[in-house]
């Protein structure tokens, strides 16, 4: 972590994180009811979450190279784990159309970056890895309540433990980042 | 080590029991919840409302004689039908097949029917083989109540209930049609519809994405745990 940052008190720096996280993503979505370029909102919103993750090494993230395939192979997992009980009931439907999946791409990388990488990891060191798995679950199903209706958000929760629970348990982004993507564009 | 891998076979499980109960499970609301734009708006939505917008898409003859799957949008996202390969009579002189979805003004009474969505009427230049399915998919409001079922009609009507796939994700509809014609969602008109239902917007290949991550997962990975089973041998022996 970078010195500016390291001046923050840590449990400050954490909460402060999930915060900025949470409100940027509301922001966007709010941002999505009324724009005429709603592809271009998505892209700042997720470009903006991946600000978040600035002072931050790529090891500290979760983002190291070590044991890379059997990261990549991990998030493959990850996806077939996300998608699999939409594949089961699956009836069909329209892709994303172009614009929308690069958004999605974007969005995703960004939700995995704010959420289970910076947020994580500032709040693992303030108050331990109990509270980071369940503080970035409870941040991100928030982070969806504006987007999605009630039904959805334990699923949601859900997948955000799944992916907070990989993070911690492998130390590991990469995963979660692939398999995030994946879902994202398949649905 | 046994603590993690129990904590992330729990959270599987917890993911899996809480995606089955809602339709398609893992969603994270890319195509955006924007307002949608009535062709008439409800006296609500009038203030804001903006006129929704037709879709064109030409489908090519691939060498093999056959259409082009595809799917066509309206520039606004609220209307889309796809097909597979063949799905539309090869022209005589294999000419791409030119097909419209526009939203309707007028259209015939829909009687004990209440249409959640603008009336949108698919057209092409060719029709649709025997046999062959459109899967039409429309958005619906978050505003107001959610539609239980597609409706359309031919010609001048009567309008027909033709079902919904029911795998979806929120506020958009989905269902099958063995014709061209019009297409609204709607729900009947003395049905309490209170909830919000759930929407389909499912990749075209979600069954196939999952199958291939299975089987890269499972080729790769068991060789990839043998050679790190074997250097992790070599490092004991060198040891």
């Amino acid at each position: 972590m970078n010195t500016a940052l390291a001046l923050v008190p840590a449990p400050v720096r954490a909460i402060g994180l999930l915060l900025a996280a949470v409100l940027l993503e509301w922001a966007r979505v709010l941002e999505l009811r009324t724009t005429p370029w709603p592809a271009l909102t998505l892209l700042l919103g997720g470009l903006a979450l991946c600000l978040l993750s600035l002072g931050w090494s790529p090891d500290e993230l979760g983002l190291g190279r070590s044991r890379l395939p059997e990261r990549l192979l991990g998030g493959l997992a990850l996806a077939g784990i996300l998608l699999l009980p939409a594949a089961v009931r699956w009836a069909g439907g329209p892709a994303l159309a172009p614009p929308f999946a690069l958004a999605a791409v974007v969005v995703s990388v960004g939700e995995e970056v704010a959420f289970r990488g910076a947020a994580f990891v500032a709040l693992e060191r303030a108050f331990g890895p109990a509270v980071a798995v369940v503080g970035t679950t409870a941040g991100w199903t928030a982070a969806h309540v504006l987007s999605h209706p009630l039904q959805f958000l334990p699923a949601v929760a859900a997948a955000g433990l799944l992916l907070g629970a990989w993070r911690w348990a492998l130390r590991d982004l990469v995963g979660p980042i692939i398999g995030h993507v994946i879902a994202d564009l398949a649905l | 080590m046994r603590a993690r891998l129990a904590l992330l076979v729990a959270a599987v499980v917890a993911y899996a029991l809480a995606a089955w109960a809602v339709a398609p499970g893992f969603y994270d609301g890319i195509a955006p919840p924007q307002p949608y734009r009535w062709v008439s708006p409800p006296p609500q939505f009038r203030g804001s409302n903006q006129q929704p917008l037709s879709g064109h898409q030409s489908v090519k003859v691939g060498t093999n004689g056959k259409t082009d799957p595809a799917t066509v949008f309206t520039q606004d996202g609220q209307a889309a039908i796809s097909f597979t390969p063949g799905a539309f009579v090869t022209p005589p002189d294999h000419a791409p097949v030119s097909i419209d979805i526009k939203p309707q003004p007028v259209f015939p009474d829909p009687g004990g029917i209440h249409l959640s969505t603008n009336v949108y009427c698919v057209t092409a230049t060719s029709t649709l083989a025997a046999g062959q399915q459109l899967l039409v998919t429309l958005q619906y409001s978050d505003q107001l109540p959610a539609p239980s079922s597609m409706y359309a009609y031919q010609g001048s009507g009567p309008w027909q209930n033709i079902g919904n796939t029911g795998s979806a994700a929120p506020f958009y509809l989905s269902a099958r049609s063995s014709t061209l014609g019009c297409f609204s969602a709607g729900y009947p008109a003395d049905a309490g519809q209170t909830a919000q239902g759930a929407r389909v917007s499912g990749g075209q290949a979600v069954p196939i994405i999952v199958a291939l991550a299975i089987l890269v997962v499972v080729l790769a990975g068991i060789p990839l745990a043998v050679i790190r089973r074997r250097s992790g041998g070599d490092e004991e022996d060198e040891g």
